[in-house]
């Protein structure tokens, strides 16, 4: 590498952008290159002084209220709504068969499993537990949930189990396991007995239905349907 | 709108409301502004929580808040210049600070906020929060590739800056 090669990746070096073998290539170049070592430190000064604390804001209080305050307003149902909610219950219960009721409900259940999962995913860890093996799981679950979920590792099928956490499906706590699969993160939910749950996708995400030892689970996560099969399989032969 | 989506995009918004702030405090100057449009971006937010499609939720997010701030800029455009002089100029909380703060960090703040707006929000994103690449191309909506050159030309600006002040006060 000369300096016209290196030049280029200096920023992206200083960003942490290059992959290992770039990165070693400009190290190599800056120990045998004073300018190019020159041209590091001054991207790096204007790094430091804008790193420097009293350039970022933070957000005023007033501002963490407000975002409080139309939260909760929000979350509260208005009363209108409870009446039409009222009027569909009244009209459904009024001759509607059976089948069409049940479905509004479990896209509801099969919503807030979404919910979850896309939550999940978006915090620092989506799980509480860590794995080392299926015995730290499991017994990790007892107490904290009204049924211990059957927790099995199958990291020779290529699904290894990352851990657990609970979660909230609408206002219920329930169990769930997370898996890997390549750079997939699976979230099996584990319902309590009796409730309706189909398969189903939401935004190109996937929720698959299995029996885990008597009690309905949904497989979600953003695999395709042959990886998500698997897993089913997997879950349901053991 | 379901309580439990609504819940995880306030959970979002709290974790990441120091970031969303700082964005809007460099793109719009003021702490009103700044505060009215990332409280816009938290009702959009909830509002469209439903399209969100998986991926880097903050930069989501983030780019959520950086579309409400635009939109406010735009809105300032079109009103009178005057107003826009006014807004670019250090608040009396800003003039009091620097009598306290150093003179090199005034001048830094100073210098980033004279860059135009498509510099300085990629310089806010990379070097204040910390950001990769990849996540400053989803705020921006724009290739990575552009996300490169923008911090470079950004850099460029503010290390020629910093260097004709150093010749200055000699």
């Amino acid at each position: 590498m000369n300096c016209e090669t290196a030049k280029p990746l200096l920023e992206a070096y200083l960003d942490n952008e290059l992959d290992r073998a770039d990165a070693r290539e400009v190290e190599a170049h800056l120990d045998a290159c004073e300018a190019c070592r020159n041209a590091l430190s001054k991207l790096d000064g204007i790094r430091r002084a804008l790193r420097d604390n009293s350039l970022k804001f933070s957000a005023p209080q007033a501002l963490r209220e407000r975002i409080a305050a139309t939260r909760h307003d929000t979350t509260r149902r208005p009363q209108w709504l409870n009446y039409a909610a009222a009027c569909v219950l009244a009209f459904c219960a009024g001759g509607v068969s059976m089948h069409l009721w049940n479905s509004p409900q479990q896209n509801g259940i099969a919503h807030d499993v979404f919910a979850s999962h896309w939550r999940a995913l978006a915090a620092t860890s989506p799980i509480d537990v860590v794995s080392s093996d299926r015995h730290t799981v499991k017994p990790w679950f007892a107490g904290k949930v009204a049924q211990t979920p059957v927790v099995q590792d199958f990291a020779d099928h290529g699904f290894p189990l990352m851990g657990g956490r609970i979660d909230y499906v609408g206002d219920t706590r329930v169990p769930v396991l997370v898996y890997k699969h390549g750079q997939h993160i699976i979230d099996v939910f584990v319902m309590p007995s009796g409730t309706p749950l189909s398969s189903t996708t939401e935004q190109g995400y996937r929720l698959e239905t299995v029996d885990l030892g008597g009690q309905p689970a949904a497989i979600v996560s953003d695999m395709d349907a042959t990886e998500s099969e698997k897993l089913r399989d997997l879950l349901k032969s053991n | 709108m379901t309580a439990t989506t609504d819940h995880w995009i306030g959970e979002l918004a709290q974790q990441h409301l120091d970031a969303a702030y700082n964005l809007g405090r460099w793109l719009l100057g003021n702490e009103q502004d700044a505060s009215d449009a990332v409280h816009d971006a938290y009702v959009r937010a909830a509002r469209a929580a439903h399209t969100y499609a998986g991926g880097n939720a903050r930069a989501w997010w983030l780019a959520i808040v950086r579309n409400c701030c635009l939109a406010k800029l735009a809105n300032r455009k079109r009103e009178t210049t005057h107003l826009r002089a006014v807004d670019n100029e250090p608040s009396v909380a800003d003039v009091e600070q620097r009598a306290e703060a150093d003179q090199r960090r005034a001048l830094v703040a100073e210098q980033l906020r004279a860059l135009p707006v498509e510099f300085r929000e990629a310089l806010v994103l990379r070097e204040i929060e910390d950001l990769s690449y990849r996540e400053i191309a989803d705020v921006l909506n724009v290739p990575i590739g552009t996300v490169m050159s923008r911090l470079s030309r950004g850099r460029a600006m503010l290390q020629r800056a910093f260097a004709s002040e150093t010749t200055n006060e000699l």
